[in-house]
């Protein structure tokens, strides 16, 4: 059974510390200098839209810290993902990383994130937002905060009309979904190979044995880590030059930089290591203090994460394109020619 | 690695191109010569040759002031394979600077000199050893070539006829005004939103360089030629905020020819 589209009214009324709305970013955007952006944590973005039966790149809501709280007119279906967080419906805990069926009416609160920066929450449907070139994701260098301030009423247009088990008052999805660990004190981040590693005698061991502390003046554009660098040799001045996301940067001072989503686009400063693309939505979890180390691998190693990252979203697609279909749940039109990875996610 | 000679007469001479990978989803492109402004040129062509063919595999592209950084999905191709499909594009289509392509435009942007908008004025005039008028009569009678869109979409120009380099300020600003009109060695940028530079201000224009409720939020591109006209400061107040558009073909260069059209089809807040 398919309904059609109504617009459903949700009012937000706590916006935690920072929230925006958010999607996996900008595409063909950087060659006119405006940098992709887009969820640091793009695979908890694009499990959340999922989960939901949303296409990966769908505008959902980025919750940076604090408490968040929002009711529907309707009922909803939604998703939290990201780093740990009590989630609660009308007081009553519930779970992260699986669809949650809300009546109308129903309080949800979204509080005490622990372990890194960031939850998405996504809604069956659309969510009403502006865009700039194509994408809901901020970009406040340019005039485009896209932050959500308590009290506002998002509307969001959604064929979701309510669901229940026929023997359980809250369903019980079992769907496969591979959940980042966030658990532990020192992450581990892969790496692989910059431009300038070979030009930095000791940089190999130094980012494998040392400990590194997320500094306080991190955020979307580069995380600022306290540890020790060395400085490559031999460099004259370097040209400045298109910089990829995940580099990490000796700039002239002794301080490391690993760059964000929403990078300043070009630099001219020594790239000692670049993140293993399956590491990068780790590396946007990272709050201050957040203690991390590398590991060295091949670039055949890094790619080969990155399949198995992709394939466990393909199959979870999979898996809730099924479910949803069987149940009667809706899944949004581009969903269904989804199931070959997209580019741009994840 | 190189692409060997073509067999046939009529493919170019492609230039050497070097393909270096930056981390497993980049990889950096630079022509190699030992002309920079034929690397420049030759950087823009490949840029446009890219945009173009759109190799199997290519996300995006970000250019430098010598070189591309193309960004491609490591689960669609490898370093090698893209390198070598560029190397075929290349190949066919060549490098050599052409003709101005039909599309360029040219802007003639107003500028506004004076102790407020021109901190910088003294002493790059100073160091290319110029009275400031003189100078200025330089710049504005240089013609401009946006090589790049640098951050938030400033256009990065190169040509300024200046007879020597002008350094980079000794203490970066943690805040330059947008419409700054700033150089640096003989490239200018203008400051299209407020932010830190370490670029020299020489003037500021009071038009609207880029503005998101815009659609393309700037009317200039890459390859597009800029001129620049100081103005009276009285005039200032007559421009400001207007939205920066080509000069239309035929308007004479007297500095008539912005024209401050009301526009913009914004679906933002």
């Amino acid at each position: 059974m398919t309904f059609p589209e109504h617009a459903i009214s949700i009012k937000v009324s706590e916006a935690g510390w920072l929230s925006t709305f958010q999607d996996l970013g900008r595409e063909n955007s950087e060659f006119m200098g405006v940098p992709c952006g887009g969820a640091a944590d793009q695979y908890s973005a694009a499990v959340a839209n999922i989960l939901v039966g949303n296409s990966r790149k769908a505008a959902c809501l980025e919750i940076m810290g604090g408490r968040f709280a929002f009711t529907a007119t309707h009922d909803v279906m939604c998703a939290a993902t990201g780093v740990p967080a009590e989630v609660t419906v009308n007081g009553d805990p519930v779970g992260m990383w699986e669809p949650l069926c809300l009546p109308a009416g129903a309080r949800v609160v979204i509080a005490k994130a622990s372990g890194g920066m960031r939850n998405y929450l996504a809604f069956s449907g659309e969510l009403e937002t502006a865009r700039f070139m194509g994408s809901a994701a901020p970009e406040s260098r340019m005039g485009f905060p896209q932050q959500l301030a308590p009290g506002q009423t998002l509307t969001l247009h959604s064929r979701y009309r309510g669901f229940t088990h026929p023997f359980l008052t809250q369903p019980l999805f079992r769907l496969p979904v591979p959940v980042p660990n966030f658990s532990p004190d020192v992450w581990t981040i892969d790496v692989v190979d910059g431009p300038e590693t070979d030009r930095t005698p000791g940089i190999r061991k130094l980012l494998s044995s040392s400990h590194y502390t997320v500094g306080a003046k991190s955020n979307h554009v580069g995380l600022r880590l306290d540890g020790p660098v060395v400085h490559p040799e031999g460099l004259g001045e370097i040209v400045s030059h298109g910089v990829p996301i995940g580099a990490f940067e000796i700039p002239h001072g002794d301080e490391l930089i690993i760059l964000g989503r929403s990078r300043t686009l070009t630099a001219g400063y020594p790239i000692v290591a670049v993140a293993a693309k399956a590491s990068l939505s780790m590396l946007g979890q990272a709050s201050p203090g957040r203690k991390m180390t590398f590991r060295w691998i091949s670039n055949e190693q890094a790619v080969e994460q990155y399949r198995e990252q992709q394939r466990g979203l393909v199959n979870l697609e999979e898996h809730v394109h099924a479910l949803f279909a069987a149940v009667g749940l809706p899944v949004a039109a581009s969903f269904a020619a989804a199931s070959s990875p997209s580019p741009a996610a994840a | 690695m190189t692409t060997h000679t073509a067999p046939a007469e009529r493919l170019h001479h492609p230039p050497e191109l070097e393909a270096e990978p930056f981390g497993d989803s980049a990889l950096m492109l630079r022509v190699k010569n030992d002309d920079g402004d034929f690397r420049r040129a030759a950087g823009r062509r490949l840029r446009d040759v890219l945009l173009e063919v759109r190799p199997y595999g290519v996300l995006d592209i970000v250019a430098g002031v010598e070189s591309l950084l193309v960004e491609f999905d490591c689960l669609a191709v490898t370093h090698e394979q893209l390198a070598q499909t560029i190397r075929l594009a290349v190949a066919g289509s060549g490098l050599e600077p052409g003709a101005p392509s039909a599309s360029q435009a040219l802007f003639v942007i107003p500028m506004v000199v004076g102790e407020e908008f021109s901190p910088d004025l003294q002493d790059v005039a100073e160091e290319l050893g110029l009275s400031p008028e003189a100078m200025l009569q330089q710049f504005q009678s240089s013609v401009l070539t946006i090589n790049l869109l640098a951050a938030a979409m400033a256009p990065m120009m190169g040509g300024v006829q200046f007879p020597g380099q002008v350094s980079r300020c000794v203490e970066p600003r943690t805040n330059v005004e947008p419409g700054s009109v700033m150089v640096a060695g003989t490239n200018a940028i203008i400051q299209p939103f407020p932010g830190p530079s370490g670029w020299k201000v020489i003037g500021r224009t009071p038009l609207t360089i880029c503005d998101i409720r815009e659609d393309p939020a700037t009317s200039y591109k890459p390859g597009d030629l800029v001129r620049f006209d100081v103005v009276p400061e009285s005039e200032w107040s007559r421009l400001e905020g207007q939205f920066l558009r080509a000069t239309p073909e035929g308007v004479a260069s007297d500095g008539t020819g912005w024209n401050g059209a009301e526009g913009g089809n914004s679906d933002l807040p």
